[in-house]
This record gives structure tokens, sequence and C-alpha cells, in this order.
């Protein structure tokens, strides 16, 4: 698994891609196809290393949008996890936004690496592995993830669906 | 023995105890620990295990948020613990420290106890 701009970069650039996609080996184009725009009104955020502020920023959003605690916590590791990645591989600040409706809240973080692996996040990682465990827990915790990472960039988008508002 | 080490968010004291005369490691993380301070805390958890303990004992309950990079320092410790004979224990985890633990079934790895006197009799 490569969500790294900087190792994407050491590796030679590939002499066909429909070689490397028969040899079944991940795209270095990268995963996903683009996302619709943020909601107008977004909350958006900088971080380069506070992630405590980006953690207490998504939790009281979290909780203003009506997202009960054990969830709201629940978003907040995988927003962190998402942005740890950037401190680990980007060479970007990251960005945050996070916005909501009736339905549910969204967070979407942005940086400049690269995620070439469709399935990034998607297998469990064993116990011994030395790292691995932050994307996999994000699609665990989460209702949706979307993701699209090309060279410009990767947005990562978590959904967490609100519970229905009672009547009356 | 007694320290108190100021890393960001994180703090991290030890204390040498006893428990039915048996000596144990009591490291209380207060805090929120994630990548930005895992390598000083991973470092902080080295130095004890170099001690040879027979017995560390993590008291979380001060600590508010743990991230993936925090959990591999501490099954790093729990594997070095494990190979030198000793024991890696955790105690008292909040919410959020106890759902990551549970999500990546490291709390069926490394024992958890709802209070230190729990742990230090084992």
């Amino acid at each position: 698994m490569s969500w790294d701009a900087k190792a994407a970069q050491r590796e030679p650039a590939p002499q066909d891609a429909a070689q490397e996609a028969l040899a079944g080996r991940p795209s270095p184009q990268g995963v996903g196809g683009p996302l619709p725009p943020p909601a107008p009104g977004a909350m958006s955020y900088t971080y380069t290393t506070d992630l405590a502020a980006i953690r207490a920023a998504v939790y009281r959003q979290a909780r203003e949008a009506g997202l009960p605690e054990p969830r709201a916590i629940d978003l907040v590791l995988a927003v962190s996890e998402v942005a740890a990645n950037t401190i680990r591989h980007a060479n970007s600040a990251g960005s945050l936004k996070i916005w909501y409706d009736t339905e549910e809240i969204v967070c979407q973080i942005e940086d400049d690496g690269l995620i070439s692996d469709p399935l990034a996040g998607r297998r469990r990682p064993s116990l011994d592995a030395m790292g691995g465990h932050g994307l996999w827990i994000v699609h665990q915790v989460c209702d949706q993830v979307d993701m699209h990472s090309d060279e410009t960039g990767t947005t990562i988008r978590l959904h967490m669906k609100l519970p229905g508002r009672r009547t009356g | 023995m007694w320290y108190n080490k100021c890393v960001d968010l994180l703090t991290v004291s030890v204390t040498a105890r006893e428990s039915a005369g048996e000596p144990y490691t009591l490291v209380e993380v207060a805090g929120e620990a994630d990548v930005t301070n895992t390598d000083e805390l991973r470092r902080m958890l080295e130095e004890e295990v170099a001690q040879q303990p027979r017995m560390l004992i993590i008291d979380m309950s001060g600590l508010r948020f743990m991230d993936s990079s925090a959990l591999h320092a501490l099954l790093r410790v729990n594997r070095s613990l494990d190979r030198q004979g000793g024991v890696l224990a955790l105690v008292a985890p909040q919410t959020a420290v106890a759902k990551i633990l549970r999500l990546t079934t490291a709390d069926r790895l490394i024992p958890v106890f709802d209070s230190v006197a729990e742990a230090a009799a084992g």
C-alpha cells in the first residue's frame, strides 16, 4: 500500500500502465472518481500538526449536528486517523471541511498525498503489522467513505448518518 | 522513583511499586496520544521495558484519545515484554481508547483491567 507522495516519487515511472494493471499492481494514477463539491457554508480548518484542535472541532460540530456521543467519538477517531496520514505522508498542510444537514454529517480531509491502492483500508491488518490500521479503522467506524486520489492530491470524505428528527 | 514528562499534549509519569511483595512498574499516561507524540511515548515506554520489569501496568484513565500509531507503540512494548518474560497490562481506558482497542482486537492480546489494584493482582 502506498499512501505516500514521496514514496510514489521514488518509484520508477511505470513503462506501461496496462501492463501494471495486468500484473495486478496498484495503479500509480490513484483511485476513485472526482467528488461533488462540499456543501456551501461548510466549516473550514487547516492543520499541520495540531490534531488535537482538529479533533475538538470535529467533536463540537458532530454534537451540534445531533450525532450521539459514541458516534461522535467514532468520527473523531476516523478524522484523526486520516489527518495523521497527512502528517506522515503528505508534503502539504491538510485541510478539513465539515458540513451537515438533517440526514448526515460529512468531514472532508484533503492533502497532497497519493493513495494508489483502491483497497487501502479495506483489509484488516494483522496486529503484528507495523502500520495500516488507520484507514481500516476509518472504514470500520464510518457509515460511508468516499476517496479520490490522483497526482494532485487526496480527498477523503467521511459520512455519518444522523438520527432521525422526532416530530411534534 | 518518580518523574513526569510532558510531550505536547501527553503526560507520562512512572512509579515503581509493589503488590504482595512483587515489584511492578506503573506508567500513567494522560492527555492525547497521536502520531505527533508517538515517538516520545514509544521511547519512554522502551526505557521502562529496558529495566526488565516483571509487570508493566499502563494506567490509561487520564488518556482522552489514542490513535493507531500510539496503539502500535503499545503493541510493540507488549511484544518486547513478552519476549523477555514480562507482562503488559492496561487499566481503565476511556471510551475513545477502549474503542480502538476493541476494533483492532488489541484488547484480546493485551489484558485490560478496571483498576491498577486488579491489574497488579493479575
